[in-house]
């Protein structure tokens, strides 16, 4: 065959150009056909950039519906860094721009201006926020001469604002920009319309309390653009957009008025004491300390103080290092723990509620049931001896008159007789001690009331921490009086006493009341999402012959030869009789911690006060004040409310 | 009237001479011509007018201008006899030669890289484009000359007499063009007759060259990118990557019936480079799809099937190596093009006859087909 034939050397030729065309076909095939899709998506990830208007988060009112966190609109002038980058005289617009500021009320300089630029963080389109809070004025003017001041953009964003200052901060919270790990995490909730409200990089969040806490209720569904970019990332056109829209509006338990009280009367009187020697001569440190008001029908929480506290505004802001170290000491404390549900304290004398319902449930004494109190009390072997504050001696009492004068030998007495069970233990558990009361804000601790076991177990565990793992009577003994083998917080203490005060039965504290629709109207039932009901976590039995004793002799604290007596002479007890304990914790080489639990009034309990004031003394002269400053406030509020003849607010 | 007289004038001459030329133009490759002209100036356009809303339409004018100018160049080169032109093979390849060392010389001018083209006014001489025609013609010249019988001394008179254009057309430099100038070689010297010998030979030393001219310094790091950068996907470093992810994303976005004229996105906003010339399929298939760029193709490759069919039944073997020529120029620089596009091709600058914007290339097509044409109106001649 002549390989050289011009036929056949044009049909291989031939055949070459329908392989390159036939490769060409199934080349084109498979990318507009088969792997479209996948490609497809990639495009239009290319050209399409996404940016997010972040929507107003959703307002938080108190229990009688006034606007405890609301938002307000705060101009920002931004310049877009991209569109910087061309401007000729750049260095002249920034000089015009800061004048422009300066002039309008808004001083900046130029140095500052150029670091906001040299920031690496910027929104989706490069846009760096210059100026934050800026006048109707700089407005007005940079719209006026907007082609002197090309790439420089305002827009209005809203902004938490507290009507009543730090109060609550604790309770409240504070929003910032979404974290890098949390973008990943956090899941998006969606709104009554069920949009999903998806988090961008800027994404401002609840970062501490309520706004934490109820970030899925509070967050607005983020109003959502989509703008057409071409290849230098300018934008040419919108492909859809959604609008921002308001989060859910929330009522909580709180009544801010009692918490302003509550946290005032607690700094005051920690300011008082501070400094000044206690009975013993140990000087009050008085650092800080907390105050618990509940509702001891429903576990709805009325107020949580905590001192010393801060401003939430400051973490919004951003806080620098030094600031963030100042807050962790002020007075020897950190500003940053709410004491109310994290601090955990040995109850002392408060806790023999718990002793005298485990002692009067079980029968092993009865209202009538009497020793006779010199003081001191000397128990097992090898032999302990302990006494009564002060050596003060009693005389003949039985338990009404012991937890009316606070004598431990009583007590010790009790715990002696119970050793070696866990009749305390249960009881305590009944109450709610020893766990997480579930209160719907974050880092909660649990406190702990030892058994023989536990101390054994905790021995085994951490040696060096525990170095006595062996159960003495003496442990019993101070058990009985809360001491030693016990911490609570004063959450827990306070629920305690709400379920003295409703007959038994263990609330779960509960901050939240209502959600309610975006922009809520108060007085329209229609704007009502959803009511939290009170939540029952447990009862405990108080018969009247285990409840009866123990509230007649709490009922005498406040009065007469009470503990108490002297911190409510001032108090008018006829129209609101108050049931209450004080607790003088011993703390080793510091001074005591001062307690008071209570309830009022005694007839029909409305509210339930607790407080707890770090090295501050006997329990009636710190805690006992402060607790009856916040009755003042709220024996007022019953009066009130009673000739109102309303109960429309809290049904 | 004036049709009934024409058809009649027509009529009376075909009576008196069967073998006219008129004849016997091929109205199928005019007919893909004129249509795959008419896509390229729709797709020029879209991909040149900007987003709006005053959109450009330079690049319009100039391209339809070309496609006039062409348009009288096709007929020059169909109606003079390809007998005659024959004789000029010779002078035209010298003159394109000379354009060729000129635009080297500080008379060229430079852009991106590679000194290619004459500023006349607004318009750009690139002389290489013409060079593929006069390589078409002077090695038609001589091998319907050596009327195949090749020895090793012709052989070299045939390699030395092409190596000159690719030579100076390298030192520019444009691989794209010198890519093309080979293929037309190679394609005129299988059918003009080279013994199989010297074409294993050839070949071998075409694959040894390429292998050698990767891996030694004669290409620039961008070169070797932009011609490896198909064979290696995933190397992220390559930036010649960027632009063909680009370009087949927006082929892929084109899916079966295509966005529309002037509504593809990708091709709209910019993201691929070099839209109107290098990466112009992209814009055809983006805005028509799936069916509208397969029918493109099937136009390229009706037109090759024609250009082939004219080769075959040529009255002489210069007909039928000029008609060769063209043919591998056409099908070489559609494969090229589209399948750089597509990413299966390496990247390297050719343009898509009849398609991308350019005069150039635009004109030397187009006087390319007429050529063509005359070699098939002529054959009974």
């Amino acid at each position: 065959m002549d390989t050289t034939s011009p036929r056949l050397r044009m049909s291989l030729l031939g055949v070459i150009v329908i392989g390159c065309f036939v490769a060409l076909f199934a080349r084109l095939w498979y990318l507009q056909v088969m792997e479209a899709p996948a490609l497809a998506v990639q495009a239009s990830v290319n050209r399409t950039r996404t940016i997010a208007t972040e929507a107003p988060r959703g307002r938080i009112f108190d229990a009688k519906g006034r606007v405890i966190v609301d938002n307000r609109t705060s101009l920002i002038v931004s310049i877009d860094r991209n569109q910087l980058s061309k401007v000729a005289d750049r260095n002249d617009l920034i000089a015009r721009l800061a004048d422009v500021l300066t002039a309008n009320g808004v001083p900046i300089k130029i140095s500052t201006i150029e670091k906001r630029l040299a920031d690496k963080r910027a929104d989706q389109l490069g846009l760096v926020s210059i100026a934050t809070d800026v006048t109707e004025e700089v407005i007005h003017h940079l719209s006026e001469y907007a082609e002197d001041f090309p790439s420089v953009s305002f827009e209005r964003k809203t902004v938490r604002v507290y009507p009543y200052g730090t109060a609550a901060a604790n309770i409240l919270g504070y929003t910032g920009r979404i974290t890098a790990e949390s973008l990943k995490s956090l899941e998006p909730g969606t709104d009554p319309d069920g949009v999903v409200k998806e988090y961008q990089a800027d994404s401002i969040v609840g970062l501490a309390g309520v706004e934490k806490v109820y970030e899925t209720e509070l967050r607005g569904t983020p109003g959502i653009e989509r703008v057409q970019v071409d290849y230098r990332n300018r934008p040419v056109g919108t492909e859809s957009y959604q609008p921002p829209k308001s989060g859910n509006d929330i009522q909580l338990h709180i009544d801010i008025d009692v918490q302003i009280r509550a946290e005032q009367s607690l700094v005051d009187r920690l300011a008082v004491l501070r400094g000044t020697p206690q009975r013993d001569g140990a000087i009050r440190a008085a650092p800080a300390g907390s105050v618990v008001v509940l509702d001891p029908q429903t576990g709805g929480v009325v107020a949580l103080a905590t001192a010393p506290s801060y401003d939430p505004q400051e973490f919004a802001n951003g806080l620098s290092q030094e600031r963030y170290e100042q807050l962790q000491n002020v007075n020897g404390a950190s500003a940053l723990i709410d004491r109310s549900i994290t601090g955990q304290y040995a109850p002392g004398s408060t806790f023999k509620l718990v002793t005298a319902a485990a002692a009067l449930s079980n029968g092993l004494i009865d209202a009538n049931s009497s020793i006779y109190d010199d003081g001191v009390y000397t128990v097992g072997n090898p032999e302990q001896t302990f006494q009564n504050a002060g050596k003060q001696k009693n005389g003949t009492i039985n338990l009404v008159r012991a937890l009316t004068v606070s004598s431990d030998v009583y007590f010790y007495w009790l715990g002696d007789r119970m050793d070696g069970s866990t009749l305390i233990q249960d009881s305590a558990t009944a109450f709610g001690f020893d766990k997480k009361t579930g209160i719907d804000l974050p880092n909660e601790s649990a406190g702990y009331v030892l058994t023989k076991a536990e101390k054994k177990a905790l021995h085994t565990k951490y040696p060096t921490a525990y170095p006595n793992g062996d159960w003495y009577t003496g442990d019993n003994v101070q058990l009985a009086v809360g001491q030693n083998v016990i911490v609570v917080t004063p959450l827990q203490l306070a629920r305690a006493y709400a379920t003295l005060a409703n007959g038994g039965t263990v609330y779960q504290p509960q901050i939240l009341w209502k959600v309610l629709t975006p922009n809520a109207n108060l007085s329209n039932p229609d704007d009502v999402l959803r009511v939290v009901d009170p939540l029952v976590t447990g009862t405990v039995t108080l018969p009247a012959d285990v409840r009866g004793p123990i509230i007649s002799g709490l009922e005498g604290v406040t009065s007469g030869a009470g503990t108490a007596s002297s911190a409510f002479v001032t108090f008018d007890q006829r129209a609101f009789p108050i049931v209450g304990k004080t607790g003088t914790a011993q703390v080793d080489g510091k001074a005591d911690t001062s307690l008071f639990a209570s309830y009022g009034p005694a007839n029909a309990p409305r509210w339930v006060v607790t407080a707890v004031m770090e090295e501050s003394g006997f329990g009636a002269e710190a805690a006992g004040e402060v607790t009856r400053r916040v009755y003042e406030i709220l024996a007022n509020q019953t009066l009130t409310d009673a000739g109102a003849a309303t109960t429309g607010t809290r049904d | 009237m004036l049709q009934h007289s024409i058809s009649t004038r027509d009529s009376r001459m075909s009576r008196r001479d069967p073998s006219a030329p008129l004849r016997h133009v091929d109205p199928v490759l005019i007919g893909c011509t004129i249509i795959l002209c008419i896509v390229g100036v729709v797709s020029v356009y879209s991909s040149t007018r900007g987003p709006g809303p005053v959109f450009s339409k330079s690049y319009l004018i100039k391209q339809s201008m070309f496609m006039v100018i062409g348009a009288g160049v096709l007929v020059v080169f169909a109606a003079v006899d390809y007998r005659k032109l024959h004789d000029w093979a010779w002078a035209f390849y010298g003159v394109t030669t000379a354009m060729l060392v000129l635009v080297v010389s500080p008379l060229g001018s430079q852009s991106n890289g590679a000194q290619s083209w004459f500023a006349l006014g607004p318009f750009q001489l690139q002389p290489a484009e013409f060079a593929k025609l006069s390589l078409i013609g002077v090695l038609s010249f001589l091998l319907s000359e050596f009327r195949g019988d090749i020895d090793v001394r012709r052989l070299l008179a045939l390699l030395g007499t092409a190596a000159v254009p690719m030579a100076l057309i390298m030192l520019q430099p444009d691989l794209g063009l010198t890519l093309i100038l080979v293929v037309i070689a190679m394609a005129i010297l299988l059918v003009g007759g080279l013994p199989t010998k010297y074409i294993v030979v050839l070949t071998l030393v075409g694959v040894i060259g390429v292998v050698g001219a990767l891996n030694s310094p004669v290409l620039a790091e961008y070169q070797r990118n932009r011609l490896t950068a198909f064979v290696n996907p995933a190397d992220k470093s390559n930036k010649a990557l960027y632009n063909i992810e680009q370009s087949q994303q927006a082929i892929a976005n084109g899916r079966i019936s295509g966005q529309g004229l002037f509504d593809g996105p990708q091709t709209k906003l910019g993201f691929v480079p070099e839209q109107e010339t290098d990466f112009i399929f992209t814009a055809v298939a983006e805005q028509f799809g799936f069916i509208g760029s397969s029918l493109v193709l099937l136009l390229y490759g009706l037109l090759c099937y024609r250009i082939w069919r004219t080769a075959q039944v040529a009255k002489d073997s210069f007909g039928t190596y000029v008609c060769v020529g063209v043919l591998a120029m056409f099908a070489f620089s559609a494969f090229e093009n589209v399948g750089m596009a597509m990413g299966i091709m390496p990247v390297t600058g050719i343009p898509l006859l009849l398609i991308s914007a350019g005069g150039s290339s635009t004109i030397t097509a187009l006087a390319a087909l007429g050529l063509v044409l005359n070699v098939h109106m002529r054959r009974f001649q």
